[in-house]
């Protein structure tokens, strides 16, 4: 049982109607390792998760989570699982604690209340505000928490930071690396590349409802692409910069300026520009999509 | 299962005791008239005989104007003539929002991801609202109890309670049929307007058949039929609400299978619409 992977999915598939959200996926997740599962919106990274707590139910495929297939089993599955929701939506009616008390209840009052005092110390959150009454963001920290708090084996958590401000963003994270440290997967849903980088080992990309890519962490680094704009003092012949590895001239505005797209390390481009009379420079790390779009160019054009 | 059960009466603890109290109330109010309304009978019974049969028949009463007048037609008619629409009304909310009103709002999802079955929850949810039900009318029995201590109407507590056994069997019936709408249907709003729409059907069908024998092979199909009110009291026939509630577990397992199959729906998720009827539609499709 122990050497059984945390995650494991064969040829998904899930369709609303018409559409298909899932159209073949096959995943593993090691024990104890962060997974993170990098997709665009709408690209079934939700309805993943979803199937693998039985929420929603496959139309094809197998899916076993801790060994265990979440249809035939979903109580023992949950039991052993945290989650939060992509779309958290909480009892208004109810403070802070009464909604955890509850969920906690639900678990059969497995978690230790100091703990959870001590995470909501953490988290920066009042425990005794009515849930109608808490912004977006600490109704997020409640999510985390409640995942949290019996000391899951596996946390599936869908965009666990979205909505949350950079430091409790970086709190969240830490939580997410002191509870691998502690034995659990993490195996969480993310469109952020950055905190993805930060915090997992691995990473799946998932787009129009088929894993695309799993890769290390590692790896998707050397991968990672940027724009970089550069204005030089005086006109200047671009040859040398665009015959670059990894460089390519997106648009060039005027005789002074020019847009790169840069694929792996900066070295070599800062190295090149340090000949150039460079007035600025400036770069921005593209979005995921637009990573996604660039490495599947790459692709072709290899192919 | 205790704490969904605990957990769903402690959400429905507010709606309980508004709906109990104000028909508690209005118990109070029927009882305390009853003295006033007695002393006038015979001039009431004249002003009621000069109605039509189907306006009485409408609110239940008897063909005999001077039935009215006994402690069991009164509160028949004053009360229990249109409970079944009033207390119906809470009972097609709550059953078609049962589980889809927290699926609509997105709690469902959070809750389902804790270590409970959907029987579990199915059943919990199911019980909390019976409970929730009969305490309505429960507050309100107490009410009638309450009242007739400082009134000449009298009725022993184990006749009185009679019709509200055949009228909680009703208000299942009603509930089981609205949360089998709401898993069948793409909306709680839906689910609840056409089991509210079948309850009012209901109630015309049953009241019309009283004087209209036309109708009365209709009503047989029809739940308020079997609602006993005035004959409850010496007449009370069990099988008929034994009948109800057989009906009311019908819909319930037939709900509870269809949740057992269904996906939990979050942020439109799942959800469908109902199909067009239009041509270019139907066109399209073929």
């Amino acid at each position: 049982m122990a050497g059984e992977a945390a995650i494991e999915v064969r040829g998904l598939v899930k369709s609303y109607g018409r559409v298909r959200a899932l159209r073949g996926i096959d995943l593993a997740v090691e024990r104890g390792e962060i997974f993170g599962f990098l997709g665009p919106n709408g690209a079934g990274k939700t309805t993943t998760i979803r199937c693998l707590l039985d929420l929603i139910r496959p139309d094809g495929g197998t899916a076993r989570v801790l060994g265990i297939n979440p249809q035939a089993d979903p109580v023992a599955v949950r039991a052993r699982t945290g989650y939060l929701p992509g779309e958290l939506a909480l009892d208004d009616n109810l403070t802070a604690e009464q909604q955890l008390r509850y969920l906690n209840a639900l678990r059969g009052n497995s978690a230790d209340w100091a703990h959870v005092r001590q995470l909501a110390a953490r988290l920066d959150l009042d425990l005794k505000i009515p849930i109608r009454n808490l912004s977006k963001g600490n109704k997020i920290k409640v999510g985390v928490l409640q995942s949290l708090m019996h000391r899951p084996e596996l946390l599936l958590l869908d965009e666990p930071t979205f909505g949350l401000d950079p430091l409790m963003q970086q709190e969240v994270l830490k939580l997410l690396g002191e509870a691998k440290a502690g034995g659990a997967t993490v195996f969480f849903s993310s469109h952020i590349l950055s905190e993805v980088q930060q915090t997992a080992e691995r990473v799946a990309f998932i787009r129009k409802g088929l894993i695309v890519e799993v890769s290390e962490t590692a790896s998707l680094m050397n991968r990672t692409l940027r724009r970089a704009r550069v204005r030089f003092r005086t006109e200047v012949d671009l040859e040398p910069l665009a015959s670059l590895r990894g460089v390519t001239v997106l648009s060039r505005d005027d005789a002074t300026s020019v847009a790169l797209q840069v694929e792996g390390e900066m070295d070599g481009l800062i190295k090149m520009l340090a000949a150039y009379p460079v007035s600025e420079f400036d770069t921005e790390r593209p979005s995921l999509e637009e990573v996604f779009l660039a490495y599947y160019e790459g692709d072709r054009k290899e192919g | 299962m205790i704490t969904v059960v605990r957990y769903s009466l402690r959400r429905l603890r507010g709606q309980t005791l508004g709906w109990g109290i104000a028909l508690a109330l209005l118990a109070l109010m029927i009882v305390s008239v009853y003295d006033a309304i007695a002393a006038q009978q015979e001039q009431v019974a004249r002003l009621v005989a000069s109605y039509p049969p189907e306006l009485m028949a409408f609110f239940g009463a008897s063909q005999d104007a001077l039935a009215m007048f006994t402690p069991e037609g009164f509160i028949s008619f004053e009360f229990f003539s249109l409970m079944p629409v009033v207390v119906g009304i809470f009972a097609v909310l709550m059953g078609s929002g049962l589980l889809v009103g927290d699926e609509e709002k997105g709690t469902l999802d959070l809750i389902m991801a804790h270590p409970v079955s959907r029987t579990a929850l199915f059943l919990g949810r199911m019980a909390a609202l019976a409970l929730a039900t009969a305490g309505i009318l429960a507050i309100v029995w107490l009410g009638f109890l309450l009242g007739m201590r400082f009134s000449t109407l009298s009725i022993a507590w184990d006749r009185l309670l009679r019709p509200f056994v055949s009228l909680l069997a009703v208000l299942l019936l009603f509930e089981a049929l609205a949360l089998l709408l709401s898993m069948v249907l793409p909306s709680r709003r839906l689910a609840a307007t056409v089991s509210g729409s079948l309850l009012v059907a209901s109630y015309f069908v049953t009241s019309l058949a009283r004087v209209n024998e036309d109708l009365e092979a209709v009503a047989r199909f029809s739940p308020l039929n079997y609602l006993q009110t005035a004959d409850a009291f010496d007449e009370f026939n069990p099988q008929w609400v034994a009948g109800l509630l057989l009906t009311a577990a019908i819909f319930s397992v037939t709900a509870w299978w269809r949740f057992q199959r269904r996906d939990i729906r979050v942020g439109g998720e799942g959800g469908w619409q109902v199909p067009s009827l239009s041509w270019r539609h139907i066109l399209r499709r073929a």
